[in-house]
């Protein structure tokens, strides 16, 4: 397993390499003011949607799966191999864009709080999890081709969604309220559906793969 | 002498297709061919050994154990070839190495950088670099650097100019020095199996028409090369197939030695295996 991930960082390491010039060029355009510091929490989504999509576009184009399961890693290991590989690319997109956010609060160049900075990194990354977890079956289902088009309802779904609510609620339009000790608990209600979801997720993924024919 | 893979009575139907009761067995120190014309279930047979498709039925043992019940450990004995290089063209010989130790248990680090130099393949380049002889190479180094005790190969030679394939075929016959290592390897270039196996499986239309050791196969064979008119006059049950020319006839013999005791005036010449394939296609038509 821990080869079939690194066989994923060194077949993407150009791919990975452009998206951390990137958070560095987007910290740039947020000191001089371009973007908000949030924008960095986006390039966590970013990472870690397009990163595994990436991974299974060259694992087709070499046809690699079948190899890969021939050997003692077997369907099982591919499968876990890409789940962790995703983790780890989520991981990675929130420490850096985490790192650069805190750094700049903490010399003053942000208003932000660094604990909100933190709750941003992480709810971006939570709902990236999330997301993965819809794409990674259809992933590993039907090929990155098809699966592009579930990763982009899912992401419409999501963002149309939020932005059609703000701007609901923005024209005053009165809106479900929902009950108040939802909303206390529900930071840790998100992130157990996040993680639950992930791990669901995988099991169906298992599923899906132990049925694969080569 | 163990088997180091035994194939008993699989099936594998895909409607259109099946492979139907296949059984053969490899003992250790041997190499096995497979060998049948395209479609005839070679590359089904090996999907099944390594389970990358789902069989119907039978059973599979490499080394005793079962490849389904004790697939991790099985496929930790087994080095795969397939018809292509299947690792990406951004890694590289070394990067694949590294890969590869964390994949097989008993990756030898030290053999695969040693079959590197061998085919003379560079570390540190990027496969989009290496022509496909060169990738063929590598996962022929990559095979080894398993330290598997059976080598399955899917077609790895087809493709390659004679001089690599000869090299390669020269390095299955090293590898089975040893009594328990054995290779299995299928191809539909005859020529290759006649140099380097040890027993043959034919398989036509999804079924064994013959198993065995290739020297018997061979001596027991025979191709009849006579006229029209002689041909006629030949009982066909003793006859596979046959080639009516403008001018003679050939046929496959399946008993040259009791064939010529019965017909000592008509000439039986030794046969190859591409005779075998073909007169038995042939004789399915006829």
């Amino acid at each position: 397993m821990i080869g079939l991930i690194y066989k994923d960082i060194m077949a993407l390491k150009k791919q990975l390499s452009i998206l951390i010039v990137f958070i560095f060029v987007y910290g740039g355009l947020c000191l001089v003011g371009a973007f908000d510091f949030s924008i960095l929490g986006a390039l966590i989504a970013v990472f870690g949607l397009t990163v595994p999509v990436s991974s299974v576009t060259l694992d087709e184009a070499a046809r690699w799966d079948r190899y890969a399961a021939a050997t003692p890693a077997g369907r099982r290991g591919v499968v876990a191999g890409k789940y962790l590989f995703t983790l780890l690319i989520i991981f990675l997109g929130c420490a850096v864009a985490l790192g650069l956010m805190v750094i700049l609060s903490l010399v003053g160049l942000t208003k932000a709080l660094p604990l909100d900075l933190v709750w941003t990194a992480l709810a971006c990354a939570g709902l990236t999890l999330a997301i993965d977890a819809v794409i990674l079956p259809f992933l590993l289902k039907y090929g990155a081709e098809k699966a592009r088009i579930i990763s982009m309802i899912t992401f419409v779904l999501i963002f149309g969604g939020a932005v059609l609510f703000t701007g609901l609620a923005k024209d005053g339009i009165p809106l479900p309220q929902p009950p108040a000790w939802l909303l206390t608990v529900s930071p840790v209600l998100f992130g157990l559906v996040c993680i639950g979801g992930f791990v669901i997720s995988y099991f169906i993924s298992q599923g899906i793969y132990a049925k694969k024919e080569f | 002498m163990n088997d180091a893979l035994n194939v008993s009575h699989l099936t594998k139907d895909y409607g259109s297709f099946k492979l139907d009761d296949v059984s053969f067995s490899v003992p250790g120190g041997t190499i096995m061919g497979l060998i049948g014309e395209n479609g005839a279930g070679k590359s089904t047979t090996i999907k099944c050994i390594l389970n990358l498709v789902r069989r119907d039925g039978g059973e599979i043992t490499v080394f005793g154990r079962d490849n389904l019940t004790d697939e991790r450990a099985v496929k930790g004995e087994i080095g795969v070839v397939l018809d292509e290089s299947l690792f990406h063209d951004a890694l590289t010989p070394t990067q694949i190495g590294t890969m590869l130790s964390r994949v097989y248990p008993h990756w030898d680090r030290g053999c695969y950088g040693g079959y590197l130099k061998k085919f003379e393949l560079p570390e540190k380049k990027p496969l989009k670099t290496f022509s496909r002889g060169m990738k063929m190479k590598l996962a022929l180094a990559a095979a080894f650097g398993a330290k598997p005790r059976l080598l399955i190969l899917d077609e790895a030679t087809s493709g390659l100019d004679p001089v690599v394939r000869d090299e390669i075929l020269d390095e299955f016959l090293e590898f089975i020095q040893d009594e328990d290592h054995a290779v299995l390897i299928s191809s539909h270039i005859t020529s290759d199996l006649e140099k380097a196996a040890d027993y043959i499986t034919y398989l036509h239309k999804g079924k064994v028409a013959l198993t065995g050791a290739k020297d018997e196969l061979l001596d027991t064979y025979g191709k009849l090369v006579c006229s029209r008119s002689d041909l006629e006059e030949v009982d066909r049950s003793l006859l596979v197939g046959s080639r009516v020319g403008q001018f003679g006839c050939e046929a496959l013999v399946k008993d040259r030695h009791a064939f010529a005791r019965r017909y000592p005036s008509l000439t039986v010449d030794p046969v190859a295996l591409e005779d075998i394939m073909v007169f038995t296609g042939k004789g399915d038509h006829q």
